[in-house]
């Protein structure tokens, strides 16, 4: 919402400079973003009077003139249609510089000399109007700089406008809180209508057929209307405010919307049929043509304004094609209502049809200001078009909105502040922007709300109005603890940090990528018999959908570094993932944390060549983050179809899979153009992790007998896997095996075809004693037993 | 015969120059051992140049005899040092290069987002408060109804939603879990919701459709307006220091009542007016106010008894300040040369 600092003049006086004015609004709610001083683009350019006019002997549009600019009389030639003896208007003479850098010189213009230029207010910067002369009061002095005749170029401040202060969109709105703030009181001059007595039944009549939706519908009827441009103050005003200027009789509704925030329409009455006004709600299907000359299609949750045979507007939002004023209007019918905010807002909404009109009732407007408004364009444009008000007005108002009366206790009020107000200063304030405050008994004031304020309705509105009055600053903070309100800490939370601390331990960088990706990244990463979460409105096809797999995230990021030349990383994230199950509308959320492992774990370096990462890499990582969240074992279970077939595993923790690793397929490096197959990466159902993670840690005591260590050596089958003999040690090692360590792997020329030879470290370990050779020995004789029955296992070396 | 005094002292100039140069080039203790031996046993090389004593004028024997007992000494000193160094080193002092460089250990890293928003969680678990954590997919009920945004109202047009159908959205805020909380548990509720958001914004230097908001809120009996701007200042001295002011301003929220839009005291010119403040001496952090009583509606709580605070915050606004980024799009890059930084 844009104001100038004149406009706000008018309705309150205030010493403030512009600056001190824009804080003060800032301080108060109304949030000023910008203030700015009304350019002036032009150079010399002075008052003129056109003291000859004739027509180009060869060029009908063009005029030859002479112009008086005091002392002096210049040839001009003109195109303008409203270049006739004795206007005076500004004119650019010769080395001047307009608007956009437009340079002023005399040239022959058609055979004829032209010392300088006569200027539209366009040419001037001053608004958009371009079509005529810039016509200037008959007091301007001839040779006037055109700068000086025009004063201080006026200042425009840019408010952003809560949602909830519907009467700050308007100039009287923010003079009013200027009066609050400073103590002065707002100047609302009184209307006095001079009508042509008649009986406006004659004229017309207004019937409300939904009375849900428009509370009030007030009109007038006014003739001998002269259709003209508006006078330059006006135009000047609208454009500051960012409203182009179209007529005077348009103008002057616009310019009172402006003013008092009351939307207005004028129709041109001719064109209305069966001289009445019917408020309805439209059919379903019924297609109706704004005068935008767009052609919309209704239902019935838009409201239409009709005449005796057609709808004429869309009620609260824009006028029709089939009835705006014309350049030969000249009776008008006035219209000023109030309609129910919700419905002007889904029309607005489904249209895709925001306009100023439909912005303030969506919002609500004063009910009660109808009249006000109305009676204002009626005396501008008495005033401006020359027009005569015809009878009564009409007010057709049958659902009457009256004050809200609000009761509040001073005591809460000060308890919910923090404050210690006493009930003259709370009244005070409360009767500075125009609420009338009784002073009931004890610790209460009742407070009748004016109509304008329809946001004020419960005690608690009230107390913001008062905290914002008496200052935010004001209010001291309060830094004293609360020691009764101390909470517990969360345990999901904690062991999420503890999992990022862990991996990022392992030396992964932590990476935040956004929730949202191309479908065609994901397909690979569903579960079976899921589909994607989709956005219905998606900015782009590129985030349309959210990331089923944290991989996802992880793999964009190995390739925005791929092509940026950073061939080496280790990456991980935590972050929620989602996916739809089939045929079900509901989703399924899940926290997911995944790290991967791309190019080399070592480079080439003094000490060594370098090494690519494997698939042991990521387990070494998976058995790592297990391991320290407390998950000493966990079963593996091959295939995922993220990873290769061969080169991937589940992670089984208490017979439920909890997430896998294993090495990226082709396809998906294809799929995000990265040209090397060496990337292994894990996932993890962040919340499994949570539910199997050791929650509390006791002492185990170390063992006071010293451990005995055991090499053995197996020839085994070659497809025996290293899992499965390790799992047949534990579970012939007995009770005193403590540890396991695979040592050694070795397949090829040393032990015969189809045979691998595997190494061992077995611990042995008792709390009770030193464990004697003999003993082991008979434990080791157990499990080469053990191991030779389950896989045929041969003892190569002990 | 009387041997010349000058080729004498040569001689045992010669012998200890000759020590010096083996001594320099011994190796291991077996080296030195067999130096020792060669030079100090006694038929050693030492030893022997005692007999030269006798060949000399009695005049000039006390001069050679002390020049004797000088060079032993240094023999036995040298070869004492050179025992000593082999037991600090256990070998040779050979040429040893210390400026190779060592053997790489990967580092890992947080990212920067995710630091400011341990720092944020952690400055106000210091405050007593408790962390609460929700779905990112939410409710239209939760994201917006529950908190006092009805459907069909322009407060709606304040927040642009990504929508997933009629019911469900991407939370545009995490006041959801707010209302998830008051759901289940009864006050006094003193808790931060930190997570992940979304808006239809399209990227930009300053706006991300994926951004991490922390917030708070705090519902007891007798909570004020007072306490909120005590509980934001403290937050805003521990995070950017002891001479920060805070300054609210008046605004509007629809589930909260008073609202305020919260500002930091400029970090960089201390309030003087810079750049970054655009002079204003002041940088916009966020939204804050008491909880509006139709959200107590929402989820049975008495307004008359409870009252209660809520502030948010943005962590990449609050990152940008701290790390002077002045394009969020960066945090979502995750480039490496970017993410070595922090």
């Amino acid at each position: 919402m844009k104001v100038t600092l004149n406009w706000l003049k008018e309705f309150v006086d205030f010493s403030l400079s512009a600056t001190q004015v824009a804080d003060a609004l800032t301080m108060a709610g109304l949030e000023v973003e910008e203030v700015y001083t009304l350019e002036r683009n032009f150079s010399r350019v002075v008052v003129g009077k056109i003291v000859k006019s004739q027509k180009h002997p060869d060029a009908d549009h063009l005029s030859l003139c002479r112009v008086d600019i005091g002392g002096n009389i210049l040839p001009i030639v003109c195109g303008a249609p409203n270049a006739y003896e004795g206007l005076k208007a500004p004119l650019a003479l010769d080395g001047s510089v307009l608007l956009n850098d437009l340079k002023v010189e005399t040239q022959k213009i058609r055979g004829f000399e032209s010392q300088g230029m006569l200027c539209s207010e366009a040419e001037l910067g001053l608004s958009e109007r371009s079509e005529q002369l810039m016509e200037l009061t008959a007091d301007a002095e001839v040779g006037k700089e055109l700068g000086q005749y025009l004063g201080e170029p006026d200042i425009v401040f840019d408010i952003n406008v809560t949602p909830n202060r519907p009467d700050c969109l308007s100039v009287i709105g923010i003079a009013r809180e200027i009066a609050a703030m400073t103590g002065s009181s707002l100047k609302k001059p009184e209307l006095n209508i001079t009508a042509i007595p008649d009986a406006i039944e004659k004229y017309m009549t207004v019937d409300i057929k939904d009375e849900e939706r428009c509370f009030r519908y007030s009109g007038r009827y006014l003739r001998d209307i002269t259709i003209k441009p508006a006078p330059f103050w006006m135009a000047l005003r609208l454009h500051a405010v960012g409203i182009r200027s179209i007529n005077n009789v348009v103008d002057v509704t616009n310019y009172v919307m402006m003013e008092v925030g009351q939307p207005l329409h004028a129709f041109d009455y001719r064109l209305l049929e069966g001289k009445k006004v019917i408020v309805r709600a439209a059919e379903a299907g019924e297609r109706f043509t704004t005068l935008d000359g767009q052609e919309h299609e209704l239902d019935q949750d838009s409201l239409l304004i009709c005449d005796g045979v057609k709808p004429v507007a869309l009620a609260g939002v824009m006028g029709g094609l089939n009835s705006e004023v014309q350049p030969d209007t000249n009776t008008v019918f006035l219209e000023s209502a109030y309609f129910e905010p919700t419905n002007i807002r889904r029309t607005a909404k489904k249209l895709d049809l925001s306009t100023e009109s439909s912005r303030r009732f969506e919002r609500g407007i004063d009910p009660n200001g109808t009249i006000y408004a109305m009676n204002r364009a009626a005396s501008l444009m008495v005033d401006l078009a020359g027009g005569h008000v015809v009878g009564d007005a009409i007010d057709n108002y049958p659902q009457k909105v009256t004050p809200v009366e609000i009761d509040l206790s001073v005591h809460q009020s000060n308890v919910w502040l923090g404050v210690s107000l006493k009930k003259e200063q709370i009244a005070e304030i409360l009767s500075s922007i125009e609420l009338s405050v009784e002073q009931k008994n004890g610790d209460t004031l009742r407070a009748i709300v004016p109509t304008f304020r329809p946001d004020l309705t419960r005690p608690i509105d009230l107390v913001e109005e008062i905290a914002r009055l008496y200052g935010y600053d004001n209010i001291e903070p309060n830094v004293a603890p609360r020691i009764d309100q101390l909470q517990e800490a969360n345990p999901r939370v904690l062991f999420r940090d503890f999992v990022r601390q862990t991996v990022s331990g392992m030396g992964f960088r932590e990476t935040c990528n956004l929730s949202l990706i191309h479908k065609k990244f994901g397909h690979e990463f569903l579960p079976q018999k899921t589909g994607f979460v989709e956005l219905l409105n998606p900015l782009s096809e590129d985030l349309g959908v959210f990331r089923p797999n944290m991989i996802v995230s992880l793999l964009t990021s190995v390739a925005y570094n791929r092509n940026r030349q950073m061939h080496d990383m280790r990456l991980f994230e935590i972050g929620n993932v989602a996916w739809k199950e089939d045929g079900r509308s509901v989703k399924t959320e899940k926290t997911q944390i995944a790290g991967i492992l791309a190019g080399h774990r070592q480079e080439n370096a003094w000490y060594g060549k370098a090494k690519e990462f494997d698939f042991y890499d990521i387990k070494g990582v998976v058995e790592g983050l297990l391991a320290k969240t407390g998950i000493e074992k966990f079963e593996q279970e091959s295939a995922h179809d993220v990873f290769w077939d061969a080169e991937s595993s589940k992670v089984i923790v208490d017979g439920k899979s909890c997430g896998a690793f294993g090495k990226i397929t082709d396809d998906v490096l294809t799929l995000f153009k990265i040209k090397t197959n060496d990337l292994f990466a894990f996932y993890f159902d962040f919340d499994k992790l949570f539910e199997n993670c050791r929650k509390e840690k006791i002492y185990n005591p170390v063992p006071r007998f010293p451990s005995v260590p055991f090499d053995l050596a197996i020839l085994i089958d070659v497809n025996v896997s290293a899992g499965s003999l390790e799992k047949e040690i534990w579970k012939s090692g007995g009770e005193n095996l403590v540890d396991v360590h695979l040592f050694d792997y070795y397949k090829g020329e040393q032990v015969e075809a189809g045979k691998k030879s595997v190494a061992f470290s077995l611990t042995f370990s008792s709390k009770e004693r030193t464990l004697s050779d003999d003993e082991i020995e008979n434990v080791i004789d157990q499990i080469l037993a053990h191991l030779s029955g389950q896989f045929g296992a041969q003892l190569r070396d002990r | 015969m009387t041997e010349n005094l000058e080729t004498i002292i040569s001689v045992i100039a010669e012998t200890e120059k000759a020590f010096f140069y083996r001594l320099s080039n011994a190796a291991t203790r077996d080296d030195l051992e067999e130096i020792r031996i060669e030079y100090l046993s006694r038929k050693g090389k030492v030893q022997s140049l005692f007999s030269l004593i006798g060949k000399v004028d009695g005049v000039d024997r006390p001069k050679i005899g002390a020049e004797l007992n000088r060079v032993k000494k240094a023999v036995q000193d040298a070869i004492d040092e050179k025992q000593k160094s082999f037991q600090r080193t256990g070998k040779a002092i050979e040429f040893f290069d210390p400026t190779l460089p060592g053997r790489t250990v990967s580092i890992g890293s947080l990212h920067p987002l995710m630091q400011v928003m341990d720092e944020v969680k952690q400055i106000f678990v210091g405050m007593g408060f408790r962390i609460e954590e929700g779905d990112e997919i939410e409710t239209d009920y939760h994201n917006f109804e529950a908190l006092n945004i009805p459907k069909h109202h322009p407060s709606r047009d304040m927040q642009d939603t990504f929508y997933l159908s009629d019911e469900y959205v991407l939370r545009t805020h995490t006041s959801p879990v707010q209302i998830h909380t008051m759901e289940d548990q009864k006050p006094p509720i003193r808790m931060i919701a930190p997570g992940r958001c979304f808006r239809k914004d399209t990227p930009d230097a300053t706006h991300s459709p994926t951004f991490h908001q922390v917030e708070g809120l705090c519902v007891d009996r007798g909570v004020s307006f007072a306490d909120l701007k005590g509980v934001v200042l403290a937050f805003a001295q521990k995070l950017f220091g002891k001479d920060v002011k805070v300054r609210f301003r008046p605004s509007f929220f629809p589930f909260t009542e008073p609202s305020a839009e919260y500002d930091f005291s400029c970090i960089f010119c201390k309030g003087q007016g810079c750049r970054v403040c655009k002079d204003t001496g002041w940088l916009e952090i966020s939204g804050a106010g008491m909880v509006d009583p139709a959200v107590f509606g929402f989820v049975d709580y008495d307004p008359d008894v409870y009252s209660g605070y809520a502030f948010g915050m943005g962590i990449e606004r609050i990152a940008m300040l701290k790390y002077q980024v002045n394009d969020i799009r960066i945090f979502y890059e995750n480039d490496l040369r970017f993410l070595k930084q922090f």
